[in-house]
C-alpha cells in the first residue's frame, strides 16, 4: 500500500514545500510547489491527484543566434550566471522569506541530460542544501515531465509521449516503473526540429519548434504532401534519415538548383515548393510517426488515455493528430499542458521530487548527487504509484 | 607519466562553517580523467585550501579554471541566499 503521508512536512506545518531546479538542457528552470497533506494519500493511488499549488515557476532560457545551437560549455556558464538570481527570484515570487524553515527538500534534475549544464546546478542545489540544513531528492528529468503532466491532467494511468529536444519514449507504467515501450534509434524528435530551423536559418526564439510550427501554418498546398522518408522501426522511430532528406531538399531550395524536378516545375522551371511546405511535410511526416507507435503502444497495454509531455508537446498540430487518433479508437482521450509544464521548469523537478521525498527516499550523502548524463526512465523505482 | 604540475589555491571565506559546506559542495564530483589530473579540497580554519596535481599546464588550466567557476556559484549562493 502506498503511503505518501508516511514523512510528516517540516515545522508542524499542514503542507508539504518543495524547490525544484532544472537546468539539464538550454532551460534554467526554478519552481517551487506545495502538496498539502490529504488523509486519502495514506492508502491508495493518488500520485496523480495531489491537490499541489504551483507558488513560482521561473525559467531562462539560453537562446543561440539563428544557425547556430547551443554548446555544453556555453550552457553551463549561462545557468552559472542566472541560477543564484533565479533561486532567489523563485523564492521571493513564492513569498518564502525564510527557506531553512519553510522548504521541506529541494529538488535537482540528477539526469538525463548535458553533463556541464547539469553539474552548474547540483552545485547551487548542494550549497543551498547545507546552507539551509534542507535534503535533497536527485530527480529523473523524464520522471518529472510525467508526473507534471499526471498532475496537471488528473491522467490516471496514461500511455505517455514524451518528446523534446534530447528524448523521444513512448513509456507505460508497470509494476513499480515507467518502461520504455518505444524510443528513437537515433535523435530526438525536437533535435530534428531544432537542427531544420538551423538549417533554414531561421530563429531560435522563443523556441526553434515553434517557428517551424508557425510556419507550417502557412504551408498553401496541405494536400498535395511532399514525401519524406516514413521511418517507424517496429515500436521505435529513426529521424536522422528523415532530417538528412529534408535538410538537402532545403539546401537545394537555397542554392536554387534547378535540376532537382522534386523543388522545380519541369516546364516553367519556378519552384513547386516553399520552405512552409517543407515545414509543413516535416511536421506531417514526423508526428504520424509518433501517432503510430503510440496507438500501438495503447494497444499493447489496453489504455485509451494519452499523455504527451516534453517541449515538442506543446505543438499544436501534434496534439490535433493525437486527438483524431484517440477518437478513433473507442473515445479516448489526450492529455497534454501548455508551455509552461511541457517547456522543461522547475515545477515539474519539484513535484516530482516531492513524490520521492513523500516516499522517505532523499540523498542522505552528497556522493548521491552526482550529475549523469545517461539516466533511462525505467531505471526510477516508482515508489509512489500501485 | 608523472603528476608534475601543481597549483595550490587558498580561498578565505567568512567563517570557517562556510569554507567546510565550500569542501563539502566540491568534493563529490569525480574526475573526468583520474590518470592526468588530481584536485583535493580540505578546509583550514576560514580558508578552502585546494591543491591540483596535473600531467600538464593545459589540463592543469582547464581543471583550476572549472573549479573557480564552481567556487563561484558556491560563494554567490551564500552572499544572496544565507
Amino acid at each position: 500500500m502506498v503511503n505518501l503521508n508516511a514523512v510528516a512536512p517540516g515545522g508542524g506545518r499542514e503542507y508539504y514545500v518543495a524547490l525544484g531546479l532544472e537546468g539539464s538542457a538550454n532551460k534554467l528552470g526554478v519552481g517551487v510547489v506545495k502538496h498539502p497533506v490529504v488523509g486519502k494519500h495514506e492508502g491508495g493511488d493518488f500520485s496523480y491527484d495531489c491537490e499541489s499549488q504551483i507558488l513560482s515557476n521561473v525559467r531562462d532560457t539560453y537562446i543561440t543566434p539563428a544557425g547556430e545551437g547551443f554548446l555544453p560549455r556555453d550552457t553551463a556558464r549561462h545557468h552559472k550566471n542566472w541560477c543564484v538570481r533565479l533561486i532567489k527570484q523563485a523564492l521571493e515570487e513564492a513569498g518564502i522569506q525564510n527557506a531553512a524553515k519553510d522548504l521541506d527538500v529541494i529538488c535537482f534534475t540528477k539526469g538525463p541530460g548535458m553533463g556541464a549544464p547539469l553539474h552548474s546546478v547540483v552545485v547551487a542545489a548542494r550549497t543551498c542544501s547545507l546552507l539551509w540544513g534542507v535534503p535533497l531528492v536527485g530527480v529523473n528529468h523524464c520522471v518529472g515531465h510525467i508526473e507534471m503532466g499526471r498532475e496537471i491532467t488528473k491522467a490516471v494511468d496514461p500511455v505517455v509521449l514524451y518528446v523534446s529536444g534530447g528524448n523521444t519514449q513512448v513509456i507505460a507504467y508497470s509494476e513499480k516503473r515507467y518502461r520504455i515501450f518505444g524510443e528513437t534509434l537515433d535523435i530526438a524528435i525536437g533535435n530534428c526540429l531544432d537542427r531544420f530551423a538551423r538549417t533554414l536559418r531561421i530563429s531560435n526564439y522563443p523556441s526553434p519548434g515553434y517557428n517551424i510550427e508557425q510556419l507550417a501554418l502557412n504551408c498553401k498546398k496541405k494536400d498535395t504532401l511532399l514525401e519524406l522518408p516514413y521511418t517507424v522501426k517496429g515500436m521505435d522511430l529513426s529521424m536522422s534519415g528523415i532530417l538528412a532528406y529534408i535538410d538537402n531538399l532545403a539546401k537545394d531550395l537555397f542554392r536554387d538548383n534547378r535540376k532537382n524536378r522534386q523543388l522545380f516545375d519541369r516546364d516553367s522551371d519556378e519552384a513547386k515548393i516553399s520552405v512552409e511546405d517543407l515545414c509543413f511535410a516535416l511536421q506531417e511526416n514526423l508526428f504520424a510517426m509518433l501517432v503510430e507507435i503510440t496507438e500501438r503502444a495503447m494497444a499493447h497495454v489496453n489504455s485509451n488515455q494519452v499523455l504527451i509531455v516534453g517541449g515538442v508537446g506543446c505543438n499544436l498540430r501534434l496534439q490535433e493528430m493525437m486527438q483524431q487518433m484517440c477518437q478513433d479508437r473507442a473515445n479516448g482521450q489526450v492529455h497534454a499542458t501548455d508551455e509552461r509544464f511541457c517547456i522543461d521548469n522547475g515545477v515539474m523537478i519539484a513535484h516530482a521530487g516531492l513524490l520521492q521525498y513523500r516516499m522517505g527516499d532523499f540523498v542522505k550523502d552528497l556522493s548521491e548527487t552526482v550529475v549523469t548524463q545517461k539516466f533511462r526512465t525505467d531505471e526510477v523505482y516508482v515508489a509512489w504509484r500501485e | 607519466m608523472a603528476l608534475e604540475h601543481s597549483l595550490d589555491l587558498q580561498i578565505p571565506f567568512e567563517t570557517p562553517q562556510q569554507a567546510q559546506i565550500a569542501v563539502k559542495v566540491l568534493k563529490p564530483d569525480p574526475i573526468l580523467r583520474p590518470d592526468d589530473f588530481e584536485v583535493d579540497y580540505v578546509s583550514n580554519g576560514s580558508v578552502l585550501e585546494v591543491k591540483f596535481r596535473s600531467i600538464d599546464d593545459r589540463v592543469l588550466r582547464v581543471g583550476v579554471s572549472s573549479v573557480i567557476n564552481s567556487v563561484k556559484t558556491v560563494v554567490e549562493a551564500m552572499d544572496e541566499l544565507s
